[in-house]
């Protein structure tokens, strides 16, 4: 008899609902395109004025190009290297990222799931990263990476002007809230499954590599996520420590050294098919995993 | 379950912490020692002046006045941004039909008020430096200009910049909370909000009777991303306006300020001295941030 | 030197992690650059003869860094660098180019492990005030004192205008080569004047009624500037207050002396700018940059706008071929001037160092004496559309409207040629001075409020020990 009641009175709560919501639904509507033009319009804005000539872009805003200049794309790939740069902004991120996951998760593990003296300490050290205002060590910065650069056999690899030393950086700057986030994950996870395997004679390091890492994957997911995001906007840091040597620039700098140049070749067709180029890639691959994407960081932010 | 436990924890330790002393704690220790110099950067031997640049920077007016926008961008973006975030959130969740399925097309509106998030911050500071342009080059006064209003000076005049800077900035963290909040949202069990329209609750007493306060705990979350964002705000300002923080250090910010100091005037010793007060700030924010959200977990 | 840099690396870890504010133990670790830049092995020199009088080492490499800004680095790769190579095709030149200098050199420069050679120019150049503080520059004297280029008889300080030496001075001695020279004035499209029947103004009512003309004509705005950048808009109101109260207005505020910006002479120039701007600006003035400025200028928007000589140059891409530059200089302001009409802004500039620290600067002031010498001078005057310092280079060539100009004025203006320093010596009352004048310009501020602020901040200056003070 319960069975038959719920479903009566959902049908009539959502018929009621629809009453009253209706008018709002009209309006929700509304204010949804509203910020979906917000959001899209400049950036469509910037494709059009990527195939616009000089005259047309210091002309009216809202005019459409006569012709589609593309060899405005062909100046910004040829003469601002932007394929080069997206080539090493890929190489850095994609070894930043790894290696942030991995000794990220292996010290938050640690940290919330053990307990030893100096724990806390450790893990406040890590923490109080979050607030430390980058802008703060940066020339110090230089002197260590430079100074690492002077290590026999690796030196080369880590020092200044390096992938390899930019991507330490990057490791070393994502930790703090990396470890925040998934020492607050690990923590949330039961701990039978690790039992049962340490009973079977499982070791520490397989614990966590077999049973705890899988387990803490939609955390691990989201993670990824920021630190693919924050690494890929990075600036300040490239900045200061590829500074030399333009083929080993990433694309912000790319972008950001376009922008000045506008001020000075006025080359500003350029400029905007290189803006093209740079939002263009991160929307196509952001389109294509976005369910993953959102999945995983709400996942973990949630927890 | 002790067998080798030093050891793993040990070894799990020691690179991410050596990584981190390395390239993280020395460089921060080392700058709160050149606070205390007036080092130029280029000098080999900095010379120890004590408090001599905390006593100048108490004088400084520009940077109070960027301590200023640090801290009205400390509470106008995380509230406008959650604001925002949430309506949309809620609309696209409970909006729809029946209040409890997502509105029509919620996936497409959830991936596209993500764009922005995927965009560099550098590429949208020189996107939307276009966008405000004063002339009818300028997306937003081509229309005005056409109306036969006179252009608004969105980067140029000093009572408009500020704001725009917060408009750019708000226009880029939107779409991340939307995602983050529609989850939340998607989270909480049907049946509550089955309940609450049974009792007779309309859109916005369902909003603000079940969705905010199963939520509190995420809103939290984002409030505390966004603070720290607040405070760090940097290539937006940089990129963006004239005199980098200007028209007239009318949005100037900490992090432009301390940028400034050292890499133009080469005021190593004055511009650490700033973000040494910087760091204050942002622990200062981050432990109160703590204090206040220790608030009790709704379970269900 | 590695071994020790890296323990103390350790140490200073080690310190942090043990606690935060044990701040004086830590200042050891403070500037890694300390040791780096102390123990670099001495810069290499070589044997001196006829071709290579200052003694460089040809077997070691010359590092060259170009500003890639309006003159662009074609003129250093394609005439200085060919030059060099032609008398020494041994040497081995690496040629680079940035846009950000300082970004890019300051760090090497802190490293003790600068280039040989720095073209160290534009928004983002290094503070030389600092780097002369820090003993980073090369000492030029060896180089004026050289066998020049082209005739070994002749020194190489006799070939170029006293004005570079003098300007690339501090505390007497040269450091720094101002290559190109600059001149300032109000610049126009000669064939639109003609066309509408404009003249170019001889006194200040003069121009205030060309500009209520040209206002009244409602196709064109009168007069704009680089609002972005409003050191354009300062760079002429200081012009306008030497011309009135002569060059010690100048000279004293350089100076950093007490109520130098409060001086008549210099209110009533920021008064008869405030005017201008209350009444003629383009539209949208404030927000538009140099570039944009310029290019309204050649779709003729706009008539009249202040700049320096390479505005020509700049503007190549977007300028109409019969566009036609011209320039003026500032007009009289009234009877009592100090400085007669013609008085300009000039100034060498475009900053060239050869870094001391540098493992070869030898070479890079060789590499300054091939620009000195009259191809590379006329060469560059040709490809860049700029004067130089070198004495007659441009001879023989053939040079665009807006350079004949400019050259023109030049001339013209003889000894009355102005310039002001502190721009160099102080960056932050350069950017306190253009904050404050772009807001005059705009209207909100007044001229007392604007002097004011410059005067405070330079007083501030005089008070901050950490900056090294320069006197002219």
């Amino acid at each position: 008899m319960a069975d038959a009641v719920i479903p009566r009175s959902r049908a009539y709560a959502r018929e009621e609902r629809r009453r009253r919501l209706g008018p709002l639904s009209a309006l929700t509507h509304v204010a949804l395109l509203v910020w979906t033009v917000l959001v899209v319009v400049p950036i469509v804005w910037t494709f059009l004025a990527s195939v616009k000539s000089e005259d047309e872009i210091f002309g009216d805003a809202w005019s459409l190009p006569a012709t589609l200049r593309l060899d405005n794309w062909a100046r910004a790939w040829e003469q601002a290297h932007i394929g080069q740069y997206m080539v090493n902004s890929i190489v850095v991120v994609a070894f930043g990222t790894f290696g942030t996951m991995l000794f990220g998760s292996m010290a938050a593990y640690v940290l919330a799931r053990y307990r030893f003296r100096g724990n806390r300490a450790v893990y406040l050290l890590f923490v109080s990263g979050l607030a430390f205002p980058v802008y703060l060590a940066l020339t110090p910065l230089f002197f260590v990476v430079q100074n690492m650069g002077a290590i026999p056999v690796v030196g080369p690899y880590i020092g200044l002007n390096t992938h390899g030393g930019l991507v330490l950086v990057y490791i070393a700057y994502s930790l703090p809230f990396t470890v925040f986030f998934l020492a607050a994950f690990f923590r949330t996870l039961p701990g039978a499954v690790a039992e049962a395997a340490f009973v079977d004679g499982a070791s520490h390091t397989r614990v966590f590599f077999q049973v705890m890492l899988p387990m803490a994957r939609p955390g691990i997911v989201s993670v990824t996520v920021f630190n693919v995001l924050g690494q890929w906007n990075q600036y300040q840091l490239p900045l200061v420590l590829l500074t030399s040597d333009r083929e080993k620039w990433v694309l912000t700098q790319g972008i950001a050294d376009i922008s000045t140049a506008a001020g000075y070749d006025a080359d500003w067709s350029a400029l905007f098919a290189a803006l093209s180029m740079a939002i263009l890639p991160m929307l196509i691959v952001y389109t294509l995993f976005q369910s993953q994407i959102q999945k995983g960081l709400t996942a973990g932010a949630l927890k | 379950m002790n067998h080798g436990r030093t050891r793993f924890v040990a070894g799990f330790l020691a690179v991410p912490v050596a990584l981190y002393l390395i390239y993280v704690i020395a460089p921060y220790a080392q700058a709160f020692s050149i606070a205390l110099t007036d080092w130029r950067g280029v000098n080999a031997s900095p010379r120890f002046v004590g408090l001599e640049n905390f006593r100048r920077l108490w004088d400084d007016d520009v940077f109070w006045r960027a301590v200023g926008h640090n801290l009205v961008l400390l509470v106008l973006l995380p509230v406008l941004t959650i604001g925002i975030a949430l309506f949309f959130a809620f609309l696209l969740n409970a909006g729809g039909r029946g209040g409890t399925e997502g509105v029509w097309g919620s996936r497409f509106y959830r991936v596209v008020f993500f764009f922005p998030q995927v965009l560099a911050v550098a590429v949208v500071a020189v996107l939307f430096q276009q966008v405000f342009r004063p002339d009818r080059s300028g997306m937003l006064n081509a229309p005005l200009i056409a109306l036969g209003f006179e252009p608004i000076g969105f980067l140029s005049s000093t009572d408009v910049a500020f704001w725009s800077i917060l408009a750019v900035l708000v226009w880029q963290a939107v779409g991340f909370y939307v995602v983050l909040f529609s989850a939340g949202i998607a989270s909480i069990p049907r049946e509550l909000f089955e309940a609450a329209a049974i009792d007779g609750a309309g859109g916005a007493r369902l909003f603000l009777r079940v969705t905010l306060p199963l939520l509190w705990d995420t809103v939290q979350v984002g409030w505390v991303y966004l603070g720290i964002a607040a405070l760090d705000v940097f290539a937006v300002v940089w990129v963006m306006t004239a005199e980098h923080g200007g028209p007239d250090h009318s949005t100037t910010v900490m992090a432009a300020e301390i940028y400034r100091t050292a890499f133009q005037y080469f005021k190593f010793g004055y511009a650490s001295a700033m973000g040494v007060v910087l760091f204050f700030f942002t622990i200062g924010f981050a432990i109160l941030a703590l204090r206040l959200s220790r608030r009790e977990r709704i379970e269900f | 030197m590695t071994r020790l840099s890296r323990r103390e690396l350790l140490r200073c870890a080690a310190l942090a992690g043990l606690a935060l504010p044990a701040l004086p133990a830590l200042s050891a670790c403070a500037t890694p650059a300390g040791n780096g830049g102390a123990a670099s092995s001495a810069p290499a020199v070589g044997a001196t003869s006829a071709t290579n009088p200052l003694g460089f080492a040809e077997n070691r490499p010359l590092e060259i860094w170009i500003f890639d800004g309006g003159f662009g680095d074609a003129y250093a790769k394609d005439v200085h660098e060919r030059i060099l190579r032609t008398r020494h095709p041994k040497l081995e030149i690496r040629h680079n180019a940035t846009k950000e200098i300082a970004k890019t050199l300051q760090p090497r420069f802190a490293g003790g492990n600068p280039p040989e050679f720095v073209n160290n120019s534009g928004a983002g150049a290094m503070d030389f005030g600092a780097l002369v503080q820090d003993g980073q520059l090369a000492d030029l004297t060896p180089l004026l004192d050289a066998a020049s280029w082209d005739d070994p008889a002749v020194k190489v300080r006799d070939t170029i205008d006293p004005a570079a030496v003098e300007l690339g001075s501090y505390d007497g001695k040269p450091y720094v080569l101002n290559y190109a020279n600059t001149v300032w004035g109000i610049w126009y499209s000669r064939k639109l004047f003609e066309a509408e029947g404009w003249q170019v103004p001889r006194t200040w009512a003069d121009f205030l009624a060309l500009c209520e003309t040209i206002k009244k004509s409602g196709r064109t705005a009168p007069f704009t500037y680089a609002g972005k950048h409003p050191f354009y808009i300062y760079e002429a109101i200081l012009t306008l207050a030497a011309k009135i109260g002569g060059k010690d207005v100048l000279k004293n505020i350089d100076n950093l002396q007490e109520g130098a910006w409060k001086a008549e002479p210099v209110t009533r120039a920021a008064g008869a700018f405030a005017e201008l701007g209350a009444k003629y600006l383009l539209q949208g003035t404030a927000g538009l940059d140099h570039v944009q400025t310029q290019t309204a200028q050649n779709k003729g928007q706009v008539a009249m706008l202040p700049c320096g000589s390479w505005l020509e140059n700049e503007q190549k891409d977007s300028t109409p071929a019969d566009f036609d530059y011209a320039m003026f200089p500032l007009p009289d302001f009234g009877s009592s001037d100090a400085l007669p009409y013609g008085t300009l802004h000039a100034q060498p500039g475009e900053e060239y160092v050869v870094p001391a620290k540098s493992a070869n600067p030898r070479a890079g002031l060789e590499y300054m004496r091939a620009m000195l010498s009259k191809e590379g001078a006329g060469e560059f005057m040709e490809l860049v559309s700029t004067l130089t310092v070198v004495k007659g280079a441009g001879e023989g060539r053939a040079l665009k409207p807006g350079l004949k100009s400019a050259s023109a004025a030049l001339t013209a203006a003889g000894d009355n040629a102005v310039w002001f320093l502190f721009r160099k010596w102080y960056a932050e009352l350069h950017d306190e001075v253009a904050a404050a004048s772009g807001q005059l310009m705009s209207g909100k501020l007044s001229v007392a409020e604007w002097a004011d602020r410059a005067q405070r901040k330079a007083d501030a200056l005089k008070a901050d020990s950490s900056v090294k003070k320069f006197t002219r």
